[in-house]
This record gives C-alpha cells, structure tokens and sequence, in this order.
C-alpha cells in the first residue's frame, strides 16, 4: 500500500505531464493542478504515515550490477532525509502549479502567454515534479543519478520556456554548466562501484581514506554546480529569464535543493567524509555567502536580488552540511531544516515578486514604488517572505539558521566563532537590504497609471497564502523530522 | 499549573483575537472592539498570574514545546520580577488598546488588518518576553516584538520618514538581537542549554576560565537591552520612530515595550551574573552609560518642536535615570548592599512609574492630535485646556510626574535614586556629583513640559474653538493613568514592596536587606541605615499641608491684599491685534539656549562601504573564466570545423596523418615500441 502511493507520487505527476501535453489548450491547467493536487496530498499522506520509521522498497535490480545486488536494486526509499525533499518537491511543486494557472495567461503584464504554449509549460513543470520525486527517494546514488540528470534536463527546458534569445542562452547555460557539475557525479559514482561494487549511500565508507576524499570532492563539485555555488553560481542569475514560477520553484526551492540534498545524502549516509573534505565545503560555503551578499546591493532586478540571496543560502545549507561532516549533527540537520525551511521563504518571494511583475509589468526595484496601495496581500507576503528568510523569529529560517549556528560552535576553535560572526554578518546586512528594498518598492505614495490595476488571480493569491503559512509552521514539520538525521 | 493556566489562556487570548481582528478588519471599529476584549481578557488572567505570584502562591516552573536537539524549552515560570512586569504589561496594554479604537479612525485610507493583530501579538511577545525562563525562547519572543513593534512603526504606508525610522529601528535592532544570539550561543556551547539556571552556572564557570568570553558576553547583553530601551548611542533610532507611529502604539512602546530592556538588565545580571567583580565594573559602566542618556536625552527634548518627538527624546532621558539608578546599584551591591538595594528598587520603581506617565503623555499628544492633526507645538492652535479640560488635566498630571514634582510618583523614584546618590558619598563623591546632574536634569524635564503644556493647553486659540474633548474611550485610559500618578505617589509603599520583592527574588540578590529594615514599615518612607533613619517622605500629610498653604496663599493675597483683577487685551503699541498673535509660542521658548547649543545629540550614520573595483572583478567569474573558457572552446570548434572542406582526398590525408600520430603515440607509450 505504502510502497504503491510512494510510487505513484512519482508517476502520477508523469503520468499528468503526458495528459497534459496532449490536452487542447487551456484544458493543460485543470490536468496539471489536479495532477500535482493529488500528488502533493499522496506525498504528505506517505511521510506522515511512514514517520518515524521511514521505509523502504526494493522494486528490481539489473543483473550487471554485480554481487551487491541487493543495495544497487531500484526502489524507493523514505526516511527522514527523503521526507523533507520530498515535501519540498511535492508541496511547492503544487502551490506552483497553482499559482502557474493564474500567472500564465493573457493577462500577464509582464509576459502574455497564449494557450498553444500551455502544454508544453505543464509538460516540462510536471515531469520536473516527479523527477524531484525520484531524487527525494532514490535508496541510492546511481537512482539518485538519473533522477539528477533528468531534473537538469527540466529546468533547461524551462529556463527556456520564452525561446527570447535571453532565455535560450540561460538555458544553455544553465544546462552546460549542472551537467559538467554532473559528470564530477558520474566520475565519483564510477570510483565507487570500481573499488566497492556497491552504489548504496554508505559505499563512500569502505574506500580508504584517499578516495574516499576524491569521492565526496567530487561530489561536491557536483552539489556545488547544481546549488549554484562559487564558483560555479553564475547560472542562476541568468536563469532568472524564466517565468517566475519556475525560478520560485525550481531555482529557489527544489531544482537547487537537489544539490544540496545530494551533500546532505552523502554524508549522512557514513558521517566518516575526511575533514579536509568538510574544510573546504565549509570555506566554500562562507565564501559563496559573502560573495552573493556583495551582489545584492547591484541589482535592479528583483528576481536577480532573490537569486543571488538563493546562492547565499544554499550555502547555508551547505555550511550546515559542511558542520555535520566535520562531526557535529546538529549541523546538518540544521542544514536539511534550512532546505525546507528556505523553500517556503523564497517561494514565497518570487512568487511576490511575479505577483507584482503580472500587475506591473515592472520588476525593477528602482521604478516600483507604493505597490502595497494595489497589492496589499502582495506586500504583506513579501515582508513575511524577507522576514522568513533572513531568519527572523518566529518565521521559517531562524530556527534551521539557529541550529546551523548551534552546530558550529560545537566545532572547535576558531571555525565555530569564525563560522558564528560571518554567518551573523551576512544575516544582518541581507536582512537590511532586503528590508529596504521591500520598503522602496512596496510602501511609499502609489502613482496612477491610468484605470484600475487587474485583481490577481484568486489561484495566485491561495499560493501566496499557503507559503505564508509555510513561511510560518514549516519548522514545526521539519524539527521532528530532521531530528532523526543522526548518526 | 494555575499560573501556567492563566498565561497559557492569556497567549490563547491574544491570537484568537489576532485571528479574530484578521477577519474583521473591514470593519474597523468591530475589529477594535475585538481587541480590547481579547486584551482585556488576557489583562485579567495576567494579572492573575502576577498576583499569585507576589502573594506567594506562584508555581513551579512548566516546560512545553520542547527542541531536543537544542537543549531548549518554552519554560514559563513567574517570578517576582516578571510578575512586576505583567503587572504593568496588562493594563497599558488594555488601555491603549481602548484608545485605539476611536483613535484609528483617523487613518481611513488604511486597513485595521495591519493594526490590531499586530498590535495584539506585540503585546503577545512582551508577554512571552518576560514569562520565560529559557533564553532561547526568550529570544525568539524578543524579536517577536521588535518586528511587530517595526510594522507599527511604519504603519503609516505613505509617510517616507516613517519608513526610513522604521527601517533605522529594526536594523539597530535586529543587529542588538543578533548580538543577544551571539551571547546565548557562548553560553549554550558550555551548558548545553538555554535555561537561565543552567546559563547562570555557565557564565560563572566563564567568568572564572575565560574573563575576556565572559565579558564580551556581558558587552554582548548590555548592548542589547541598551539599544532596545533607546540608551544612547545605541537609541538614536528612538526619537525618529516613535512618533511614526499612531500614538496609541507608541504609548505602548513607551509603557512597556521600552522597559523590557531594564528587564532584561536586571535578568542578567542579577539572574545570570553570580555577585563579583563584573557585576560592580558592568554597573559603572551602565550607570555611566545611564548618566549620558539622561543628560543629553533631556536637553535634545528641551529644543524639540514636535509633541511626540519631544516625549520621545525624554523616553531616552527617563531610562537614562532607570539606567543610573540600577546601575550604581549594582556596582554597590557588595560593598554597600543599603545602597546597592535603594539603587536598583529606585531604578525599577522609576521604571514603573515611566510606563504610567509616559503612556498618559503619548495618549494626550495622541487626543490633540486626533482633534487638531497636529503635533507641532508651534502650528497648535493653542488654549486646548479650555475646550480639552479632561486631556490637560491628564496631561498636567503626568508631565508634573516626569519632572519629579511631589507629590507624584516620579518624585518618589527619582527621590530614592537622589538619596543613592547623595548618601553615596560615603563610598564615591562621584555619586552625589551625578546626583546633582540628575536633579538639574529634573529641572530640564520640568521645562520641556512647561512648553509642551502651554504650546498645546494654554495662551489664546487662534481659531474659534471649534475643537471638543476626545470621547469617552480616548479620554478613560488618560485620566485612569494620571489617576494612578497621583495614585501612586501618594501611596507609594505598595507598590515599592512589590518592586522590592521583585529584585531580592532574584538568585544575585537573595542576601539584601529586608523591606523594613531599608524603608520602614509604616506608611511614611523612611530611608534607614543601620535602625537610624537618614530621610523619610510622608506623602499625604506633606501634600495635604502644602495644598492647605497653596490655598491660604492664594486667597491671602487675593482678598487680604484687596488686588483688583481687570482683562484687558495685551497692549501691542496701541494696535489692535488678535489675542492670539500675541502668544507666547512653543517655539520662542528656551530660543537663547537653542542658539547658544546646536548640537546636543550627534547622530550616528552608517558608513557607505564602496566595493573596491578589483573585488568586483574578481567576484564576477563570468567575466573572467567562464566567458573567456566559452570564447576559446568556439573559437577552437572553428578551427576544427575548417578541415571539413567537402574533398574527399583532404579527408584520405587526415586519415593517414591520423594513423601516423596514433602509431607515433602508441610507440610512445609504456610497454609500447618493438
């Protein structure tokens, strides 16, 4: 019963992908929501029934992979990690879904879409939800692989959903860039099943200490370049040429999550990754922050703002992973807490940020002005989404930032206090800037522009409110799941 | 449990009536009305919990929602000094809640849903703030108020200074809080947990191995509390945001939110900080830090022409005194425990009176407001008294209170803190020195009232009175708060005993002198040092002599002197003019002072830090790796590209020079080679 909802969390949304390809015109709406509706509704049914023990079904093998059969056989596996991913994927993936039948239309001030692209759009956003789906529960690295891949393959498609020359390039950047990140993957994956035969999560644990460290390099190579980070970030700025509810989704809560997530996989499946190994993950993680932050203050274009605070916090989550290798738990949870956590908080602000692009037609911080006059649900999820991300109590990002912090001070000197000041740096001056932004492009008189602004979507706004919840009560999920995290 | 009950009702109170408030905000009155029974329910069952508390009665400590992996736990328990605080939480809160209700009609254009159940989780989270025992949830109840606090603050949508403010508050702020976070986090790294109790042992044992970590988290916490309470020159921010907000929100901010810094002083270092050195240098330090605030927040006041900036720049002033008065307490706690006791009873008795007279003031520049819509003292149309009876008399009351007037309540704090300092001679001649600034500061505050009093109440109106009294919801909690000015300072030693438990509860200050033996245990405040009283203050029998002199003095004069009063116009050169043109304006006032001084308060800005250009550079990997790498991989794809030139016997040689290079190699390599 278990194993056959787990499974169908991932075909039902394939399955909606080739309905909704085929389906005339605007009919690609209905098949997608109610697709990602049941979807969504599946996943949270499973985790909830399947916690705290997780579980775990084993659906065939092929015969090439060697003795260890029974860790390289396909499945699906659902213990707390997967859990959170897999909530992330699935619950976003519908609130975007939703959000996505408002947003895409003619209507659109910023981008009018007709109905002859509807299929295609909820083809490629479909079959990236299942394929999040795949990675969340893949029990190990070669499944992991696959899903991986194919995820990179949605998000170029989507990148390029306008086909503006803009867009094309993203794209193909984008894709250049996550696959060259993906072979590292492969390279690792083949270290492994050379020296171990085994692709199981633990594999990395029986290769002597040397490859061992090669190994989780190269994973890292990979997680960095799928999570957008220095110095492989330059991608998802431009990635942000695609419509918005796919940077919400893909470019802030899920697509880039899977970097993350494969770190996280990787070193909780030993908790032996060589320190060295952590060192540089945990620099790298530090160094991207500071680096993102120092592009905020640059940018003009709204989403390009939330896509360098997106880098910034991937590096959260890779620094909190980073923690855990270097033999503090509480690191890592918090890290995978920050996944979860970071998802509904930048959601939430793209969505925003798409929000007022589809009254407007404008996303530049320095001609918007007043918005919350029109928009006042919009500007009051805005503020919430800055305030859940920056991590302020009692919204998402504190709590997960907290036990990011609460893990490095368990670290021995000077990594605990360097790793404590930077990350309360950062949090300070991206949490002003972000503030002032939302000020200058929400509060302030309102300008006529001639007849009445269009009301939003009723879809959009439910979205918008579903995240502000989540903005608020997804750590109350999310502790008790990340709490099982441990060695 | 019962306590545990009543907050846990209180807390369910405030956000059903946030949720209810939320649904009702097209109807502002509705929704307002809404949140004073939600406040007044949760006022009630607070004080509940407070009352039991001081009679002895309050209960073990209760710990919900646990975070395992972090070691912490909502923990409620109220003890005497939380107790004190809820006791003043609940009231201000219910009463500016009232007030708001008629209040906020003058906003129109905005919707309630950005009032009342913001306004209703600030009051939340104060709560929240002072009912628990875990730092962790302390925290996070901490910034809880501030964001709240932030969106009252810019609760004005079109007001740009407002916003700036707003923006200026929260990240002072939220830079205190994330400093608060620093600190929790030293502490929690060598207890492994966030309750006081176990951060109490923590930074003992830090105290003695690492003094430089225990100090910084000492710098860590003052600086917190400081910036929260608007000490200067962390509380810059203060004077701007305030009057941003409605006034019924600031008079809650000034009431109660403000004072939270003074709890958390007292928390820590009389909770946290084990009685020793660092307890006698941090209370110079914030005596110092206090005397500064007091000092130069007064005189900033004194050339204010705005109503509420003015009140604001004396919040500053007023915890100056609070900051002073706890702080030569502390650093006396051990060689004079007397002294020590009258200082920190002085400084949370002051603090209590503040929160009734400065609520009272911001409600009263609040009801002008609401009549007239200004608050500029100079562009009032003055002589309100006559037409706004009730409101002048509230407001008389409470300015007569802040400037230390007997016999009001702010003169019995600021007269205990006055006998510190005096009687502070014998360990410092420092103290009475500050002393004396104090009291000249009294004088300043006296002053600045004077010219808020008069700009707004007194002289001749320019305008026929067209302006009534504010209604009877504006006008109750005015006259409640200076009622209960008068209230307690008439009978202060109720309230003093409370404010003496709350302090000697406290696990650094079990061991100091009892009630009686420092004050006496009649009515009368007799100050005694060892069974002989130096000073004493008999509040009623005093006011009702100098009532009775007043009163002989005035008829003396008016009818055994047989003066003749005539009105007239005032003289203007023989021209008629209009009385009103004559008045003596707000901003004529003090003028040789405000020419003499320009700049009382510097103002704190942040630096722009420019990028250097070489930085910017090496950041944008684009420019210099990525790019060039793509560049050259095209280019080379030419290059390559140019030997498919379509004949075939070109093809036939790059076969042949293919299989040369291959053998060539092949040669080469290891093992390879005949």
């Amino acid at each position: 019963m278990l194993s056959a909802a787990l499974g169908l969390v991932i075909l039902l949304p394939v399955t909606g992908a080739v309905l909704a390809a085929t389906s005339s015109r605007w009919d690609a709406r209905g098949v997608a929501v109610r697709a990602a509706f049941l979807c969504a509704l599946l996943a949270v049914w499973v985790s909830w029934v399947a916690y705290p023990d997780g579980a775990r079904f084993t659906m065939g093998a092929l015969p090439w992979l060697g003795a260890e059969a029974a860790a390289n056989s396909f499945g699906l596996l659902l213990d707390p990690l997967a859990t959170v991913l897999l909530l992330v994927g699935t619950v976003i993936g519908f609130l975007t879904t939703l959000y996505s039948t408002g947003y895409l239309g003619e209507a659109n001030k910023e981008h009018s879409v007709g109905a002859r692209d509807q299929g295609r759009y909820y083809f490629w956003l479909l079959l990236f939800l299942a394929s999040m789906a795949g990675v969340a529960t893949a029990p190990n690295f070669l499944q992991l692989f696959f899903f991986w891949e194919a995820t990179t393959v949605c998000s170029w498609a989507l990148i390029s959903f306008y086909r503006s020359k803009a867009s094309l390039r993203a794209g193909f950047k984008a894709i250049l860039m996550t696959h060259a990140g993906g072979l590292f993957f492969l390279l690792a994956l083949l270290i492994m099943f050379a020296k171990t035969g085994s692709f199981a999560f633990d594999a990395p644990a029986r290769l002597d200490g040397t490859l061992r460290g090669w190994v989780y390099g190269f994973l890292m190579i990979a997680a960095w370049a799928k999570a957008a980070q220095v110095p492989l970030h330059t991608w998802l700025p431009d990635a942000m040429e695609a419509p918005t509810p796919i940077s919400a989704y893909l470019h802030a809560a899920a697509l880039v999550k899977a970097g993350v997530f494969l770190m996280a996989r990787a070193v909780s499946g030993t908790w032996a990754v060589p320190a060295p190994v952590g060192i540089i993950l945990a620099v790298m993680a530090l160094v991207t922050m500071l680096v993102a932050l120092s592009f905020y203050f640059v940018q003009d274009d709204l989403k390009r703002l939330l896509a360098y605070s997106t880098i910034a916090h991937l590096g959260y989550v890779l620094l909190g992973v980073a923690i855990g290798a270097l033999g503090v738990p509480l690191g890592l949870q918090g890290g995978v807490l920050h996944i979860l956590c970071h998802a509904f908080g930048k959601a939430l602000l793209f969505l925003c940020v798409g929000a007022v692009a589809w009254v407007t037609g404008s996303r530049s911080i320095s001609a918007l002005r007043g918005v919350a006059r029109i928009m006042p649900i919009t500007a009051a999820a805005y503020f919430i989404g800055v305030l859940a991300v920056t991590g302020v109590p009692p919204f998402a990002c504190f709590w997960s930032k907290f036990m990011i912090l609460a893990g490095a001070m368990r670290l021995p000197n000077p990594w605990g206090p360097v790793i404590v000041v930077t990350v309360l740096v950062e949090s300070l001056v991206a949490f002003g800037w972000m503030l002032r932004v939302g000020q200058k492009v929400f509060l302030g008189p309102w300008v006529e522009t001639g007849g009445p602004p269009p009301r939003l979507p009723m879809a959009m706004k439910v979205a918008l409110y579903a995240l502000m919840l989540g903005s608020l009560f997804a750590p109350a999920v999310g502790i008790p799941l990340v709490h099982r995290i441990a060695p | 449990m019962t306590t545990y009950l009543c907050l846990a009702g209180a807390a369910a109170c405030f956000v059903l009536g946030t949720l209810a408030a939320l649904a009702t905000f097209r109807h502002a009155r509705l929704s307002g009305w809404i949140s004073v029974v939600a406040v007044g329910a949760a006022a009630v069952l607070m004080l509940i919990a407070a009352v039991r508390s001081f009679a002895g009665a309050g209960d073990a400590a209760v710990s919900v929602l646990p975070i395992v992996a972090l070691g912490a736990a909502l923990t409620v328990h109220v003890d005497a000094l939380s107790a004190l605080f809820l006791c003043i939480t609940a009231p201000i809160a219910f009463l500016t809640t009232m007030y708001s209700v008629e209040y906020m009609r003058r906003y129109t254009r905005d919707r309630m849903a950005k009032y009342y159940p913001v306004l209703l989780i600030l009051f939340l989270a104060i709560g929240g703030t002072v009912v628990t025992t875990d730092l962790f949830w302390f925290l996070v109840f901490w910034e809880l108020m501030t964001l709240t606090s932030f969106f009252l603050v810019i609760f004005e949508r079109e007001n740009r200074a407002a916003h700036r403010a707003g923006w200026t508050y929260f990240l002072w702020n939220q830079g205190a809080a994330l400093g608060l976070v620093g600190a929790a986090l030293i502490l929690w790294r060598r207890s492994g947990s966030f309750s006081f109790d176990a951060c109490r042992v923590a930074l003992d044992g830090l105290l003695q191995t690492n003094a430089v970590l225990a100090h910084l988290v000492l710098v860590l916490f003052v600086f917190g509390f400081a910036t929260k309470s608007g000490i200067l020159p962390m509380g810059s921010w203060l004077p701007d945001a305030y009057p941003a907000a409605p006034s019924s929100a600031t008079a809650a901010f000034g009431g109660t939110m403000t004072k939270l810094g003074i709890y958390g002083l007292l928390r820590v270092f009389l909770h946290l900080v084990p009685l020793g050195n660092a307890t006698v240098v941090w209370g110079v330090i914030i005596a110092c830090f206090g005397l500064v605030s007091l000092f130069i927040g007064t005189l900033t006041a004194l050339k204010q022409d705005d109503a509420k900036r003015l009140m604001s720049f004396h919040v500053i002033g007023q915890v100056g005194y609070m900051f002073f008065g706890i702080g030569a307490g502390l650093a006396l706690l051990q060689v004079d425990p007397l002294l020590g006791t009258l200082g920190l009873v002085a400084g949370l008795f002051h603090m209590v009176n503040h929160s009734l007279y400065k609520s009272c003031l911001f409600l009263g520049a609040g009801a002008i407001e609401y009549r007239t819509g200004v608050r500029s003292l100079t562009d009032m149309p003055g002589g309100l008294g006559r037409v706004m009876a009730a409101t002048m008399a509230s407001s008389l009351l409470a300015s007569l209170a802040i400037a230390g007037v007997p016999p009001l309540n702010g003169f019995t704090s600021k007269w205990l803190m006055y006998a510190t300092g005096i009687l502070g001679a014998r360990q410092s001649f420092l103290l009475p020195v500050a002393a004396l600034i104090a009291m000249f500061v009294s004088l300043m505050t006296l002053a600045s009232f004077l010219k808020y009093l008069g700009g707004a109440f007194l002289g001749a109106t320019d305008e026929p009175p067209c302006v009534r009294e504010v209604p009877l919801t504006m006008l109750a909690p005015q006259v409640l708060l200076a009622a209960a000015c008068l209230a307690v300072g008439l009978g202060p030693m109720l309230p003093l005993r409370f404010v003496h438990q709350a302090i000697v509860q406290l696990p650094s200050a079990a061991q100091l002198p009892a009630f009686e033996t420092l004050f006496g245990s009649g009515q009368t405040l007799a100050l005694a040092s060892g069974g002989i009283v130096m000073a004493s203050w008999a509040p009623l029998p005093l006011t009702v002599l100098l009532l009775v002199l007043a009163a002989g003095a005035y008829y003396g004069l008016q009818t055994a002197g047989g003066a003749t009063s005539r009105r007239v116009q005032v003289w203007a050169c023989g021209e008629e003019e209009n009385p009103a043109w004559m008045r003596y304006r707000a901003d004529s006032l003090y003028r040789p002072f405000k020419d003499a001084i320009h700049v009382t308060m510097p103002r704190m800005h942040l630096p722009r830090v420019p990028i250097p250009g070489f930085l910017a550079r090496v950041v944008d990997v684009d420019r210099w790796l990525y790019r060039p790498l793509a560049r050259g991989a095209t280019e080379a794809a030419r290059g390559v590209s140019r030997a498919h030139v379509g004949i075939p016997q070109v093809y036939l040689l790059w076969i042949i020079v293919g299989a040369i290079a291959l053998i060539t190699l092949l040669q080469l390599l290891p093992g390879g080679g005949p």
